[in-house]
């Protein structure tokens, strides 16, 4: 009963949404386009399969939304992106939160959304198969984007950001396609829509 | 009324395709001991057509010549053989019952020998002749012919029964336990079919008397035993791929002893769906098999058999990893794999109404993989698994008078068990006992109770409860229905993994080892986070489930048979791996939580007609029901998505939801078998479906809810052609997968196989 209830609810909640959302419509608006980003190459340490050891570093790559390209450290970047981990610019003031809704329905930022910096112990976009942005499916050993998930940035210039990680894989492959031994992993495909205003609508 | 419809229908058919030869003058009549008249009888002369009776079970031989030879024949009959001159001096033949098919014994539902139609529970026996026509070679070829039985492909071929998967079915060998499981699969192939006398195939969970693992069902593997003073049986069969299959059957019987000794060699190159990437879909490798049973009556009243068999594999496997140079990434693997078995069992029958069986049951499974640099030969990885398992039973039956079968058992378990994977020498201790009642209050009604109660020294205590009961309506109809309680223990893996992907940085610890392991990371400043502190974890518990069976087997006819069965398992604390704490890498250390729910549910048919002595008819549907309860928790929150290929990220509803992956809502079989009397060459011809089914997640939600994540429904048809010479000599050829279909998320359908085999009796006296 409860769920029939809920499946009835949930459409009808997201038709009301709509329908609100046209009557306000009075204004003109903006309409922001989103930013595709394709391949962004983050490779992870290299690991020495026996022992576990990093034979060798790889450096994070610095992403600015703002100027919608890989920066240097020093720089003011929002986003870095090493293998699976992607971190938030605390220095710069930059901070994220993770929602679960549809991107393009995501017309401001929820009042359930709570943003927090990277800290020592924690990231603000946790890792982990299933905690963040991505799934482990561990019969085929493969990572992907967790449908649904979108990743909010206030970016260290205070402008907010919605970003949807679309692939981890190079090319942005279909899933049935990947090969987790052989296709080149840690390539980032996601799009974003940066509100230049300030405010929290997009 | 479709009843007598049908009938009249069939009957007409068959005298139409037999060719009706009805003559009025001085019929003979066919009868039955009680005198009434088989109206399906048929009767050969020589070599000519058979010819069949007519309604009052007449036909008229005064024709025949006093030299020819008379054969008369019906389904449920012993066939009497005449010569002419004996039938013109009789107007009456009467035919003996045979035993009926239904009168077959089934050891593992009871523990005690019971014939079928006295089982309260689903029950399928297949005979030799029904293992013969599939021309299977491993078990897994015979097993996926039936009704609601699926092979999937996971760590081997792994048998799915009732919706659950290889690690819920207990495997028994000639009513012994098999281990040796590899991610909870119990490996089929593993097992050769060349000495199998007959399966036991039993539904619904059985932990009221075998314990753990017999959740969604029991298969018991009966080994031949000879029944000659002296036997010996020489067999090969090659099949595509290069496979091909030797076997030596040895049987001795003097005075009170019995000595029966198998050797079983196979071998395959394998296959591959995937011939861009290295490696094969299904390495080359080779098993071999021997076995040795000893029989022996030690007097009247004690009883003596040993049970040794030891079986060997080795593959070989080839890989490609992501690395910087091309000579590095080939990797060659080499597996091996011994079991070894030893049962010794003592029965001891004071009298009429007691009998003690004193078992013992040794296994030591062990399994290596040795994983090197093809180019330099380096190690690359190494594992291997030792396992060793011994069980000591005490079982009592004691028939209380006509009504009331007691048995009483009690045993214990020690388990070892030392791996790569798993820290140091790792040793379990269970006790159990079980108490079985089978009570026949009345001719119509029968009940079997039963209840065990498992002491294990790492996951506590475990009591499992069943109730099987059933009503006899009349003959030809009678009613089952069952509730009872399965369970499986938290395995090795679960609590004691100690492993670290090293490559990719993540640690996952077995339940008992995540205190230990936590601290030492901790110690070493990998961990920056506890998730959960390991010491609240506390001990894994079983995955328990309920399920009730109900059905009916109905002969409405004496040619044809129905059995219906309908199932429902919940399953609760179904184990899965969660993180409990973050290391300072970003990565995760995961250990296994009692998390999931699970239901499956549906129902089995299985209908056989026999339209002619010599043609019959099999047909078999499965229907099956399956969802995770968790998921549909987070479906129904809104909480679930997908996203398509032009990247629209939807909501995910209850209707978009396919239940659990692998498993076909819809599968069956169609089978015919045709006795062609001329040649004497027996027919099969074999359609089995499986309809379609989740082969895995494409669109990141794990959970099966898109069409692209189906793979397509298939039949396969398969073909057997085998003759028995009259000296002996026993001939095969066929083919599977007639029609070639291909499958690429089936990675055990390699497409068309043919076969050819021949058996050859040296000597069987």
């Amino acid at each position: 009963m409860k769920t029939i209830l809920k499946t009835f609810i949930i459409p009808a909640i997201a038709i009301a949404l709509f329908s609100c959302n046209d009557d306000k419509e009075t204004e003109p608006i903006v309409v922001l386009e989103a930013t595709l980003v394709a391949d962004l190459a983050a490779p992870n340490d290299v690991i020495d399969r026996a022992t576990g050891q990093v034979i060798e570093t790889r450096p994070f790559q610095y992403f600015s939304l703002e100027q919608n390209q890989i920066v240097s450290e020093s720089d003011d970047w929002d986003l870095a992106f090493k293998g699976t981990t992607v971190r938030v610019n605390s220095g710069k003031g930059a901070s994220a939160a993770i929602v679960t809704g549809i991107f393009d329905q995501i017309i401001e930022i929820p009042a359930s959304a709570t943003f927090a910096q990277d800290t020592e112990s924690e990231f603000a976009i946790p890792t982990g198969g299933g905690n963040g942005w991505y799934n482990y499916n561990s019969s085929t050993n493969t990572i992907t984007p967790i449908p649904g998930r979108v990743v909010l940035v206030k970016t260290s210039a205070g402008n907010y950001t919605k970003i949807e990680i679309l692939s981890y894989y190079k090319g942005n492959p279909p899933v049935a396609s990947i090969d987790p031994f052989t296709t080149p992993s840690a390539h980032y495909t996601f799009r974003y829509i940066l509100q230049p205003d300030g405010t929290q609508k997009f | 009324m479709f009843r007598m419809n049908l009938i009249k229908i069939l009957l007409l058919a068959a005298f139409v395709l037999g060719g009706m030869s009805l003559y009025a003058e001085q019929p003979i009549r066919i009868l039955d001991k009680t005198g009434e008249p088989i109206s399906y009888a048929l009767v050969q002369i020589g070599n000519k057509k058979p010819i069949p009776v007519n309604a009052e079970g007449e036909i008229d031989l005064s024709t025949i010549l006093a030299e020819d030879q008379v054969l008369i024949f019906a389904l449920g009959y012993e066939t009497k053989v005449l010569s002419g001159k004996e039938c013109h001096n009789q107007n009456q033949i009467i035919l003996e019952e045979k035993e009926s098919s239904l009168e077959e014994v089934v050891v593992s539902a009871t523990r005690t020998d019971r014939s079928i139609a006295d089982l309260p529970m689903p029950v399928t026996v297949l005979s030799q002749e029904k293992i013969q026509q599939t021309g299977g070679i491993r078990l897994s070829e015979v097993l996926r012919e039936q009704t609601g039985l699926q092979i999937s492909s996971d760590h081997g071929a792994g048998l799915q029964m009732q919706g659950l998967d290889s690690e819920y079915i207990l495997i028994l060998l000639d009513g012994e336990p098999l281990i040796g499981r590899t991610a909870g699969t119990f490996n089929l192939d593993r097992i050769s079919v060349s000495n199998i006398e007959r399966i036991e195939i039993l539904r619904g969970p059985s932990s009221a008397i075998y314990g753990s693992e017999a959740m969604a069902g029991v298969i018991n593997i009966i080994t031949k035993s000879g029944s000659q003073p002296k036997t010996a049986n020489l067999g090969f069969r090659s099949r595509t791929f290069n496979s091909w299959n030797p076997f030596v059957e040895l049987g001795i019987q003097q005075k009170d002893w019995q000595v029966d000794v198998l050797y079983d060699y196979f071998q395959t190159d394998g296959f591959d769906l995937t011939p861009d990437v290295v490696g094969q879909t299904q390495n080359p490798y080779q098993g071999q098999t021997a076995q040795m049973k000893v029989r022996g009556q030690l007097s009247d009243k004690f009883e003596l058999s040993l049970f040794g068999r030891g079986y060997i594999e080795s593959a070989r496997a080839e890989m490609e990893v992501n690395s910087s140079s091309p000579e590095s990434s080939q990797i060659v693997t080499e597996n091996s794999l011994r079991d070894w078995n030893f049962n010794p069992t003592l029965r001891f029958k004071p009298n009429e109404n007691w009998l003690f069986s004193l078992r013992g049951m040794s296994s030591w499974y062990a399994t290596l993989a040795d994983s090197r640099y093809k180019s330099s030969g380096e190690n690359f990885d190494f594992q291997d698994f030792n396992q060793f398992y011994h069980r000591t039973e005490l079982q009592t039956d004691y028939q209380a008078n006509e009504k009331n079968l007691f048995t009483l058992g009690l045993g214990q378990i020690t388990e070892t068990v030392e791996a790569t994977r798993y820290k140091g020498k790792n040793r379990f201790d269970a006790g159990y006992l079980f108490l079985q009642h089978q009570w026949n209050p009345s001719k119509k009604v029968n009940v079997v109770s039963g209840l065990r109660a498992d002491l294990h020294s790492e996951y506590g205590g475990r009591i499992s409860p069943k109730i099987s009961a059933q009503y006899k309506f009349s003959k030809a109809f009678s009613a089952q229905a069952s509730i009872g309680s399965g369970f499986k223990a938290p395995d090795f893996r679960q609590l004691l993994l100690n492993f670290n992907n090293a490559a990719a940085g993540y640690y996952v610890f077995g339940s008992l080892l995540a205190e230990e392991g936590i601290a030492n990371l901790q110690s070493q400043g990998l961990i920056s986070q506890v998730l959960i502190r390991p010491e609240s974890l506390g001990a894994l518990k079983a995955e328990t489930s309920w399920a009730i069976n109900g059905g009916f087997r109905w002969n409405p006819d004496p040619r044809l048979k129905i059995q219906v069965n309908a199932f429902r398992n919940q399953i609760e604390n179904l184990i899965e791996t969660a993180p409990i704490a973050r290391l300072t890498s970003g990565q995760n250390v995961f250990s296994y939580f009692n998390i999931q729910s699970v239901i499956t549910q549906g129902v089995e048919v299985d209908l056989g007609y026999t339209f002619r002595e010599n043609i019959r008819f099999n047909a078999g549907y499965a229907f099956l029901d399956t969802r995770d309860l968790d998921a549909l928790d987070q479906i129904d929150g809104g909480q679930v998505f997908k996203r398509n290929e032009q990247n629209i990220t939807s909501l995910v509803t209850r209707s978009d939801y396919g239940g659990l992956f692998n498993r076909s809502r819809h599968s069956g079989n169609l089978k015919i078998s045709y006795q062609e009397y001329l040649t004497g060459i027996n027919f099969s011809l074999r359609g089995i479906y499986r309809g379609r089914f989740g082969f895995g997640d494409l669109n990141g939600n794990l959970i099966l809810d898109d069409e692209s994540e189906y793979a397509k429904g298939w039949m396969s048809m398969n073909f057997t052609a085998s003759k028995q010479f009259d000296n002996g000599i026993f001939l095969e050829v066929g083919g599977t997968n007639l029609l070639n279909t291909s499958t690429p998320n089936q990675p055990n359908n390699p497409g068309r196989m043919l076969f050819a085999g021949i058996q050859v009796p040296l000597f069987n006296k």
